[in-house]
């Protein structure tokens, strides 16, 4: 009867005492399920003041962008291979050959650039000016040490362009205005404002794949089939260098 | 003094056009557009010389411009018509020398070239609404900032030519 006598008071008094552990072992159970979520907070809100400042961000930030300049060659080359094997590279491949702009009128009656170079550089007529961000114009005329490009923007510039989401055709037409109009060849379009326009990836008169402009407004209504009026991606009016993309030939 | 398309330094000042178009000054421009730097040039040099010298010179400047710019568009028709008219102007009357004056020839000289480029765009390019607008847009723009310079301009070269081939 020793144990079976045992007071009521002291049963409770000894609960009292072990309480506070059973709470920890919970505690310390729910940290367990939580892959100790909660350590791993306070740790990072007391360490935030030790934490690697941005050089080591700009360090990664820079290794991968050598990881994308790296797979963009890998990628080219591949692509340069591949579009070998389908003879669509006689007349796109070749070097770029930087330029000065010498004179410009991006505006006006006459809108074309005046480059400082020229045949003497390996520039022909019809090559393709790339500046910043994409396709700017075409050389027109060539002297031995100067090129005129007429820019995509000048009336009666037009080019053949692709769009790569809708993988629809178009036709780049120069208005005079900032905005050229790019005018679809069939009346199913389903182009919206914010697709990318560029060059063809089978153009053999123009480097494939080359970025051109972006859909600012659609006329679906337009006759004979819909228009839609396009911003270039470099614009002509604040370059000062650009890259001509010199044929083989 | 001879008169000044005899006297090879007032020729060799044409070539300040061409020089000028190239430059293109951006901050001397109307909403991106530029004056008519031929007009300008053209307006004193055909009040001073006559009708003929004007025309040949309208005629020599604008095929020096149009070779120095892409299209197929030509200034030549706006300015030997301009130069002509100028030349008969200056021979007429009394001579031409009011600031005023002198802005009204040049907006209306480069209004003509302005419409004879829109003409042939319209017949050689295209008839697109917004060809038509951006025309307009530049043949106003170009007009007003050319008829704003030939008082500075003008004046200048009419008192300088006057003083080398008086009437």
């Amino acid at each position: 009867m020793g144990l079976s006598q045992r007071p009521q008071g002291s049963r409770l008094r000894s609960f009292q005492r072990l309480w506070p552990w059973v709470i920890l072992l919970a505690v310390l159970g729910l940290v367990r399920l939580s892959k100790g979520a909660g350590f791993a907070d306070a740790f990072a809100l007391l360490s935030r003041p030790f934490w690697p400042g941005s050089a080591q961000r700009e360090w990664v930030q820079s290794a991968v962008r050598q990881n994308d300049v790296s797979r963009l060659e890998l990628l080219e080359q591949d692509n340069a291979r591949l579009r070998g094997l389908l003879e669509l590279d006689q007349l796109s491949a070749g070097d770029r050959v930087q330029a000065a702009v010498i004179s410009r009128t991006p505006s006006g009656w006459w809108q074309q650039l005046e480059l400082g170079k020229g045949s003497f550089a390996g520039i022909a007529k019809d090559d393709a000016v790339i500046g910043p961000g994409g396709l700017i114009g075409r050389v027109q005329s060539v002297t031995p040490s100067t090129s005129r490009v007429r820019l995509l923007t000048a009336p009666g510039s037009r080019i053949g362009v692709w769009l790569p989401r809708t993988r629809q055709h178009g036709l780049l037409a120069g208005l005079g205005t900032a905005r050229p109009q790019l005018q679809f060849l069939d009346k199913d379009v389903q182009v919206q404002p914010g697709d990318l326009v560029s060059t063809s990836p089978a153009s053999t008169l123009l480097p494939p794949n080359l970025p051109v402009a972006v859909v600012q407004t659609v006329n679906l209504r337009g006759v004979p089939a819909p228009t839609a009026l396009v911003q270039l991606i470099a614009p002509p009016d604040a370059i000062d260098w650009v890259q001509v993309q010199v044929q083989v030939r | 003094m001879a008169r000044l398309h005899r006297q090879p330094i007032c020729v060799a000042s044409a070539l300040l056009v061409p020089l000028l178009q190239l430059v293109a000054p951006s901050w001397l421009a109307l909403d991106g557009v530029g004056p008519s730097w031929a007009m300008l040039w053209l307006l004193p040099w055909a009040l001073v010389d006559g009708p003929v010298s004007g025309g040949i010179a309208g005629a020599a400047l604008g095929l020096v411009l149009d070779g120095l710019s892409l299209g197929d568009v030509s200034q030549v028709p706006a300015l030997v018509l301009m130069g002509w008219w100028w030349g008969r102007i200056g021979r007429r009357g009394a001579p031409i020398q009011r600031s005023l004056s002198l802005g009204l020839l040049a907006w209306i000289g480069t209004l003509v070239l302005g419409l004879s480029l829109w003409v042939q765009l319209l017949v050689l390019a295209s008839s697109a609404p917004m060809l038509q607008a951006w025309a307009l847009h530049t043949t106003l723009a170009q007009a007003l900032i050319t008829g704003l310079l030939a008082p500075m301009v003008g004046s200048w070269q009419l008192l300088l030519w006057r003083r080398r081939a008086p009437a």
